[in-house]
């Protein structure tokens, strides 16, 4: 028995049948086709699925998609504003924050969560609140590096 | 004039980055095809069974299920692999499938396939299939497995060691006859693997009317799939395409093999796409493991600390498999001397068979193993005799006026400055000072231990290397190593490049881009390197086969060398148009000008115009088009491309290396250690983009860190896997995860275009080594000897509490 859903993506309405076992992963990747969603272990331990949901940094393997009903989610997708990159899209970039990329979108949204918090992390928060997001590539000294530096753009910005 | 150097060993933005950072990499998993069915595997539960039956009549007949595949199906419908270079030694013919056959020998081993409609639908029907096991002893310690009476994985081969071998080099028995001393240790490594961010995955096509299979997967080296593809099936077309890969480290070389013909069985049976994503649990049972190691280990060493001779027996653990049975061992000639001067070295191989997970090429193969052997036996010869650790290596260490240089095994060390990345280490970790921080430190009852290492990254494979542990081979290997790149002036005047390997995060296209924007003289935002790899249009490049240690000697050999003689024609076509010899010219941003008038000048686009359309205007003689495919070939391979009667062979080509110092704190109480402090001086000779490299070492070291501190597999006795998650397995993440410090002494090598050299693995070679030499030295109060990895706080707390007792 399929269930209507409806939820905001990335600031549009979108409302679909779904199975109530699916997982809000497998929803946005294969119902929205919102590719960066990554699936790497599917139990919520390697963060690179996350997404947020209503503002708070949520494994979307973790979530059933029919909790998201009536919710709002932001992916990697959404945060590019007429294809130019948000300041924590640019400071990866700049500082080679990234190998495979698979890491990336969780890492993305993981950085924008703890920001929106903390606008000022000092290393061992950023450390700390990065530790669900697993990267194998580039034993994070980059992306530490990353977030600081997008912490600093997005104050200046402000 | 000659091409410019605005862009190598530049800071310029990522090509990779603003696709991945927007969640629009392109994975295998992001395909989708009409009428695409999805598969699940079917997988042992058991480490050691016999399958007396299967039942899949259920399976079959479940809504939405559009075909199954048994193990006899698999035997019906493919022909084993061909044991490839993996399985050298192996003394009996044993024909290895795509999926289990009678037996199965670790838990995760395939045994049957579903393809249904969808994913949920799939695994449903996998429930229905009913395989009658007889359960087998299972044989997971390699000391109980070598006994006679130990339970056979391999009725062929009657016993569990699959292997024996040995090969030497140098006066061994003179070394040990002219030494004071012997210096003994038993070493241990253990299982561990990369663990890769993305899953194996895998999308297959079939087009039965003209028999042609595609491909899609994450497959590192796509010739294995190719010919895995073609032998297994009997396939003539097969077309491998390699999307955005989510991370490799050599994981997805080998084994990935079997489900890409499983898969591709089910598209062909089912005649509809189908796609495989294996899960995170499958892929830590069965994706495969790095082989535990362990080595007795002899040094002859004289009074002054001078290495004259080494031996060691190694024993490797290579699981329920005979694909990779030597691999571990062989590669231990890649850096069988380190970067030390030891003219006498010989090792002992014996690879056992155990009902466990097979193992498979990860981040160095054997090379951390030979690396920890060294350094740990360096630190037990300074203990000995009672020097400094320091002084221990720098007496044994091959100095930068002997470059290039021989070793006994007939590796060829291009360049470097062995004893200045240690000095240079020791000097930006304060080590006099730390000792003196140590003494005051242990008085409050606070434990620092300083472990320094130092280790190659040799880069360049040279596949001929095995023939001199192997000499009844009757196949020559790939030796030497050729690989191809095509390069080509668009219409637009933009540039297109096509690589031979894909990439899996080491840059290749940034990397690339930045070479062939030097010698065209165009920027790298006017160059489209092209991804994915496709078989039927990328140029074939077996040699680098996607390693960041062989990209470099290749992939960038083979761009230099269609990029230049690309340039040639530019040159000779402008020329002809500009009425200027072509020596008179110069290249920048697209445009091709002459140095006798600002006016003469030509684009890339002008050029493109009568390249591709105006056979009036070229010179005689001109071949059309301003396209390059250039297949590199290592200049330098000889001599020892091929083992010579002594067996010196060049393993590789290229050797970077790396000195590492750590200081870590261990506490006495819990065992926990907490690494300080992190430093790698580092010689990846020219660096084509420093900010790539960095990532290269930083990933590569962070992992070696993690694995000596505590990820790993482990097995009960029964042979099931107990860390079928990334937390039971203990994968650091940023918080474990220290900070590490880089600086760079680069010698660039005299063999390679731009004097390059690897940058990969390479800071995953001697890191476990400086853990391990680290947390020795902190514990040395104790006596404590560190002869084992992982040193996971409980390892650590046995260690402290052994120590704590008198020895019986």
């Amino acid at each position: 028995m399929k269930r209507e859903l409806r939820v905001e993506i990335n600031g549009r309405t979108c409302v679909e049948d779904v199975e109530p076992r699916q997982l809000l992963s497998h929803f946005l990747r294969e119902t929205v086709g919102l590719t960066g969603v990554h699936i790497g272990c599917v139990i919520g331990e390697c963060g690179a699925c996350s997404v947020l949901v209503n503002g708070r940094l949520v494994k979307s393997c973790l979530l059933l998609a029919v909790q998201a009903h009536g919710k709002e989610i932001e992916t990697v997708e959404g945060m590019a504003e007429d294809s130019r990159l948000h300041p924590i899209q640019e400071a990866f970039a700049r500082h080679y924050a990234l190998q495979c990329g698979y890491c990336t979108p969780g890492m993305i949204m993981a950085t924008r969560f703890l920001l929106s918090r903390r606008p000022d992390p000092s290393e061992a928060e950023i450390r700390e609140a990065l530790a669900g997001n697993l990267c194998m590539c580039t034993g994070y000294m980059q992306i530490v590096e990353a977030v600081k530096s997008a912490a600093k753009s997005l104050k200046h910005g402000t | 004039m000659e091409p410019s150097a605005k862009y190598v060993g530049r800071k310029v933005p990522s090509k990779e980055a603003p696709r991945h950072l927007t969640g629009r990499g392109r994975f295998t998993d992001d395909f989708l095809l009409p009428g695409m069915l999805h598969a699940v595997i079917l997988r042992s539960p058991m480490a050691h069974a016999r399958i007396r039956a299967t039942d899949a009549r259920a399976a079959r007949d479940h809504p939405g299920v559009v075909t199954v595949l048994t193990t006899d199906d698999v035997k019906r419908e493919t022909r084993p692999f061909k044991p490839g270079r993996y399985a050298a030694g192996l003394r009996k013919p044993i024909d290895e499938y795509a999926s289990a056959m009678d037996k199965v020998r670790y838990v995760g081993e395939p045994v049957a396939a579903v393809a249904a409609r969808s994913r949920a639908i799939a695994e449903d029907a996998l429930e229905l299939i009913a395989v009658e096991y007889d359960p087998l002893p299972t044989v997971v310690d390699t000391r109980e497995a070598m006994k006679p009476e130990s339970p056979p994985l391999y009725d062929e081969l009657g016993s569990n060691v699959a292997w024996r071998g040995s090969i030497s080099y140098g006066d061994l028995d003179g070394a040990f006859r002219q030494s004071d001393r012997v210096v003994r240790e038993r070493l241990k490594l253990h299982r561990y693997s990369s663990t890769p961010l993305e899953p194996l995955a895998c999308l297959a096509s079939y087009d039965g009317a003209s028999r042609r299979l595609t491909v899609r997967c994450n497959a590192q080296a796509p010739e294995v799939i190719y010919d895995a593809l073609r032998e297994a099936l009997g396939l003539e077309h097969v077309r491998v395409i390699i999307p955005d890969v989510g991370g490799g480290f050599g994981q997805k070389i080998h084994l990935i093999r079997k489900y890409v013909v499983l898969v591709s069985l089910l598209a062909i049976r089912s005649g509809r796409p189908v796609k495989w994503m294996e899960d995170r649990t499958e892929h830590m049972m069965a994706a495969g493991h790095s082989c535990a190691q362990e080595f007795d280990v002899e040094a002859a060493v004289r009074k002054d600390g001078t290495v004259l001779g080494l031996r060691f027996k190694e024993i490797d653990d290579v699981g329920g498999s005979i694909s990779t049975l030597t691999i571990h061992f062989t590669n231990k000639l890649n850096n069988l001397v380190n970067t030390y001067r030891v003219k006498a070295i010989s090792l002992e191989g014996c690879s056992v068979v155990t009902n466990k997970c097979p193992v498979i090429p990860n981040r160095g193969i054997g090379k951390p193993g030979m690396c920890f052997i060294w350094e740990r036996m360096m630190d037990r010869i300074a203990e000995e005799l009672g020097m400094s650790p320091v002084a221990v290596r720098l007496k044994n260490i091959i100095p930068p006026s002997e470059f290039p240089y021989t070793t006994p095994n007939g590796n060829i060390y291009d360049s470097g400055d062995y004893p200045a990345l240690l000095r240079r280490a020791l000097e930006l970790i304060g080590y006099d000072a730390l000792r003196e921080e140590q003494r005051r430190e242990r008085e409050k009852g606070r434990y620092l231990g300083i472990g320094v290492a130092i280790g190659v990254e040799p880069g360049g494979r040279n596949a001929a290397r095995d023939m001199a542990i192997f000499p009844e081979m009757k196949e020559l290997p790939g030796a030497g190593g050729v690989n191809g790149a095509t390069v080509k002036v668009e219409k637009s005047g933009a540039v297109t490049l096509f690589l031979g390997s894909p990439q899996c995060g080491q840059s290749h296209e940034t990397s690339t881009s930045q070479v062939a924007a030097d010698i065209l003289g165009i920027a790298p935002e006017h160059i489209a390197v092209i991804s994915p790899f496709d078989s039927e249009i990328s140029p074939w490049g077996t040699a680098s086969a996607n390693s960041g240690n062989n990209f470099h000697l290749y992939d960038i050999g083979a761009v230099h060398g269609a990029a230049t003689r690309l340039r040639e024609k530019i040159l000779a076509l402008a020329g002809h148009v500009l009425d200027t010899p072509p020596q008179a010219l110069s290249i920048e941003d697209g445009t091709v000008r002459a140095a006798s008038s600002a006016m003469k000048k030509v684009t890339f686009a002008d050029l493109g115009k009568i390249a591709y359309g105006n056979q009036s205007a070229v010179p005689e003689g001109f071949d059309m088009g301003l396209q390059c495919t250039f297949y590199y070939k290592f200049p330098h391979a000889a001599p020892y491309m091929v083992p010579d009667k002594d067996h010196r062979v060049r393993a590789q080509y290229s050797f970077s290396a790396a000195a590492h110092a750590a200081v870590v704190e261990v506490d006495l109480q819990t065992g926990e250690v907490k690494v300080l402090r992190y430093l790698i001086v580092s010689d990846n000779g020219t660096l084509i983009n420093p900010d790539v490299v960095d990532g290269q070492i930083y990933g590569s070291a962070a992992h070696g860190i993690s694995v000596a501190l505590g990820e790993g597999f482990v097995y009960d006795s029964e042979g099931q896997l107990l860390t079928v998650t990334l937390t039971d397995y203990g994968k650091s993440s940023a918080v474990e995860t220290p900070r590490m410090e880089i600086e760079h002494h680069p010698v660039p090598s005299p063999f390679t275009v731009l004097g390059q050299k690897a940058a990969g693995e390479g800071a995953a070679i001697p890191s476990p080594a400086a853990i391990a030499s680290a947390v020795e030295d902190a514990l040395k109060p104790l006596g404590v000897r560190v002869r084992e990895l992982p040193l996971t706080p409980e390892a650590v707390w046995r260690l402290i509490q052994r120590a704590g007792r008198p020895s019986p």
